[in-house]
């Protein structure tokens, strides 16, 4: 009974990892089917998803908010699978779109540049300075990615519960020593997890809805309590209202909405 | 024409630095006006006895006075006494109960501080809305605005009058009298009144049943109908024992109920208990919320809800607790504070239950909503605790809460004492400041508040903003600026009509009333506004009573005290103000004038 997300750089061996946990563990296993459930859900080209959630934030998304507004869509559909319980996800940022779930552990798996290369080499047929270049140019995105949006290093082993180099690890060890975690007391289900996970579903859900309109506006729910923090002046803060208004009426498990104005976001919302 | 001093250009920049100062409110009014004490006699505009001759002049003295009677009168519950009869003649058309408290509300601003009347009604007036199902947005505003008006009445209603007479002295021209006024004030009575009886429903607020699908929706309705009551409840004896320890700011944040008192084995009660307080087995909590919030608390945790309090049986008794709403004043040191940082928990052991700012009512996490002027908290607690509360004056009680404190024995001391001022004034023509400190002294001997009580009441903010600014003035007048400003200004504008110059000059006060407070108008504008009548050949008493009574046209804009108190539990917007504002104004300005023509002959 838990979330477990994976994350990887390409050709570190994480998804054969993550498939082997799911099948060993009878998990479901998810990566794309979270991009194409947005994709389906919001009518967003599956490409333009990809983009938001892999590439760094350019000039031009500086100035628009589409970047954030696609990435809200993701962690909605995401949150939609995860709430089923015994999920592996694989995808791109798990940990930390799932900031707000308390059961999930949080793996990242690494391996060396080398090995990365050759694998590369192999299945692209390309040479070795080439394949070297593209790996460093995408982990360098990531880094970027997590920076612009989340203010933190991929790098830093403290994103993650547990942190596996599969080079003298085989990848059978990495899913023994992942399964045994998972076990532990902190990534069972209980009620409370269950009602944190509903209310964290809220959020991500009117975040989603709001996120088309307003980049400026976090959301957080609390036992159904919705309160959305909007920073803005009070036509702003006025429209935010009328449109969480909108949404949350469509929305079930919602007791309460409040839109508060406030200079700075918290740093607890979505 | 006289040439343009350094002097002047120095004395100009000052006002300037007061207006600015006035206008984007880095630091508070009457700290500017403390600013302006210092700084004029440091720049030698001033000698250093003019700087502080504000402290002693009438105004200061009389506005002292002023309050200590009133503060006076209200110990006695002398007007409070008033009330009951008032609402018995209003009965419960809506024309009637605007009218017949209004008209009261305006006569005891005439001689009592406008905001003090205004708070008074407010309760009374809030239980009309309720039993007559009359929205309160119908029926503060027209109240709220006859308060200001109603300060034109006498000489003694608002603060620019009182100061009038002072800022006069210099020039050697005719003092008024106290109730030179009166039939001014009284048509700008009638005339707003009027206004909101013929006008009502198209400049006041339409809330309620105007649109159906507009009223399921509305905030108003919500607030009205979804207000909480007091409840109590007992946790089971194994509460603690299968589940994570909840707190007391657990409960508030997942049910938004907030907790008033608790149990504490194994007899204590702990009253308004801190979030961080662990709700225990076996324990009673007193609680405040919503039925429905209630309702599933009890649910989800398995709480047992009882019929009434029972452990809390004497401390929900009337009397001993309840909730006030109390609402941020302008110039109140919380603005732009959150209920954390002001902590009353703490410090008052006081509950705060929600913020009600405009049409919105907030009850989750309110502790981290920065305050503005108009939000109206709603506080439980101990009448006592709230009293101690009430005396920083840091916010404005809607609710009185020192009932138990009258001294209904006294009012006819009081009553005796506010004649003796009066009759002083009027019969033996001894000056304002002399006939009100003797009113207020007769109080404070005869017992109806003690010394201190007289000392407390006295709003110090309000004193500073008088005294500081009549330097300012003396500074204006002493250096000719006001003399340079006034013919150049006449120069630009050439000859014109006395009735148009005074229109202008109502105009103008109404504008600078709105920006700069009523006080600092007055005090920049009379010299101004002499100084040029006596150039265009127009009476310059007219001109200086134009400005003492249109620096009450404060309608547009919540800046005014009442309109600041009212807006919260009015649950106006400030376009309501603007929409209603405007037309009372210009029907101020055309009323004042008619008025001063028409008894002046101007």
């Amino acid at each position: 009974m838990a979330i477990i997300t994976i994350s990887r750089g390409s050709y570190s061996k994480g998804k054969e990892v993550a498939e082997k946990i799911a099948s060993h563990l009878g998990y479901q296993c998810i990566s794309r089917d979270v991009l194409l459930d947005a994709s389906e859900r919001f009518h967003i080209p599956e490409m333009k998803l990809v983009r938001a959630i892999h590439d760094a934030p350019s000039i031009l998304d500086r100035f628009s908010h589409s970047q954030q507004a696609f990435i809200a869509y993701i962690r909605y559909a995401l949150v939609q699978h995860v709430k089923e319980d015994n999920v592996v996800y694989h995808g791109l940022a798990g940990h930390l779109l799932l900031k707000g779930i308390p059961n999930v552990l949080k793996v990242r798996v690494i391996a060396d540049l080398a090995d990365r290369v050759r694998a590369e080499m192999k299945r692209e047929k390309i040479s070795e300075k080439a394949a070297r270049s593209l790996l460093l140019k995408d982990d360098e995105e990531r880094r970027k990615w997590t920076q612009a949006l989340y203010g933190v290093d991929s790098r830093d082993s403290s994103l993650y519960d547990l942190v596996v180099h599969v080079h003298k690890l085989t990848v059978d060890d990495a899913v023994e020593i992942i399964s045994d975690a998972v076990q532990r007391t902190p990534f069972k289900t209980t009620k409370q997890v269950r009602q944190k996970m509903e209310d964290y579903g809220l959020a991500c859900q009117l975040k989603a809805g709001l996120a088309h309109s307003f980049d400026n506006v976090g959301v957080k729910s609390e036992y159904g309590n919705v309160l959305v923090y909007a920073r803005g002046n009070e036509h702003y803060v006025q429209r935010v209202r009328k449109k969480a208004r909108e949404v949350t009426g469509k929305m079930s498990g919602v007791n309460e909405l409040e839109v508060h104005a406030v200079q700075k976001l918290p740093l607890d919302v979505v | 024409m006289e040439t343009l001093t350094t002097e002047m250009i120095m004395v100009m920049i000052m006002i300037g630095i007061a207006v600015f100062l006035f206008i984007v409110e880095w630091v508070r009014v009457d700290v500017v006006a403390i600013l302006m004490m210092v700084a004029l006699p440091l720049l030698h505009l001033v000698t250093p006895k003019e700087a502080f001759v504000g402290m002693s002049s009438n105004a200061v003295i009389s506005i002292i006075a002023v309050i200590i009677i009133g503060a006076g009168l209200d110990k006695t519950g002398l007007i409070n006494r008033l009330v009951g009869p008032i609402l018995k003649i209003a009965g419960t058309s809506k024309s009637r109960v605007v009218i017949a408290i209004s008209v009261t509300v305006a006569v005891i601003s005439s001689f009592m501080q406008n905001i003090g009347a205004a708070a008074l009604f407010l309760p009374a007036i809030q239980r009309i809305s309720k039993s007559t199902k009359i929205p309160l947005s119908q029926l503060l505003m027209p109240i709220g605005f006859s308060a200001i008006l109603g300060g034109t009445m006498t000489l003694v209603g608002c603060s620019p009058l009182i100061l009038l007479n002072d800022l006069l002295e210099p020039f050697g021209l005719e003092p008024f009298g106290l109730f030179d006024v009166t039939p001014i004030g009284l048509a700008l009575v009638a005339s707003g009144l009027a206004c909101f009886i013929l006008l009502g429903r198209f400049i006041l607020p339409q809330g309620g049943a105007e649109s159906a699908e507009e009223t399921s929706q509305s905030p108003i309705e919500n607030t009205l109908i979804e207000m909480g009551e007091i409840y109590e409840i007992q946790t089971p004896v194994n509460y603690t024992d299968y589940r994570e320890p909840v707190l007391v700011d657990n409960l508030k944040r997942r049910y938004l109920v907030n907790v008033l008192a608790m149990t504490e084995p194994p007899d204590f009660k702990v009253l308004s208990p801190t979030g961080d307080q662990e709700v225990r087995s076996d324990v009673h909590l007193l609680v405040y919320g919503r039925k429905k919030d209630i309702q599933r608390m009890v649910e989800v945790e398995e709480m047992q809800l009882k019929e009434a309090p029972e452990i809390f049986k004497g401390e929900t008794e009337e009397g001993a607790s309840g909730a006030v709403e109390a609402v941020v004043a302008p110039r109140s040191p919380l603005m732009g504070k959150t209920l954390r940082e002001i902590n009353l928990q703490d410090r008052f052991q006081v509950t705060p239950l929600a913020i009600y700012r405009g049409e919105e009512a907030y009850r989750a996490e309110i502790g981290d909503v920065p305050l503005a002027v108009g939000d109206a908290v709603l506080i439980h607690g101990e009448w006592q605790r709230l009293q101690v509360l009430q005396h920083e004056r840091s916010l404005l009680f809607t609710t009185p809460i020192d009932v138990e404190l009258l001294r209904p024995e006294k009012a006819i001391f009081a009553g005796f004492w506010l004649a003796v001022a009066l009759s002083m004034i009027l019969i033996f023509n001894i000056q304002l400041s002399v006939s009100l400190m003797t009113g207020a002294l007769g109080m404070v001997v005869t017992r109806v508040l003690n010394i201190d009580e007289a000392y407390q009441s006295v709003d110090w903010r309000t004193i500073f903003l008088l005294a500081g600014l009549i330097p300012l003035g003396i500074a204006t007048e002493k250096t000719g600026t006001a003399a340079w400003i006034a013919h150049t200004i006449l120069n630009i504008i050439g000859d014109v009509q006395p009735i148009v110059l005074l229109t202008v000059i109502g105009v103008l006060s109404t504008i600078f009333t709105l920006v700069i407070s009523n006080v600092g108008a007055t005090v920049l504008l009379v010299p101004l506004v002499v100084n040029m009548a006596i150039a265009a050949h127009t009476d310059p008493r007219m001109a200086a009573l134009v400005v003492g009574l249109a620096t009450s046209n404060s309608f547009m804009l919540p800046t005014h005290q009442v309109n600041a108190l009212y807006m919260g539990p009015g649950r106006y917007r400030s376009v309501d103000f603007m929409k209603a504002g405007l037309v009372i104004s210009i029907v101020f300005i055309v009323v004042m004038i008619g008025m001063i023509k028409l008894i002046y002959g101007v």
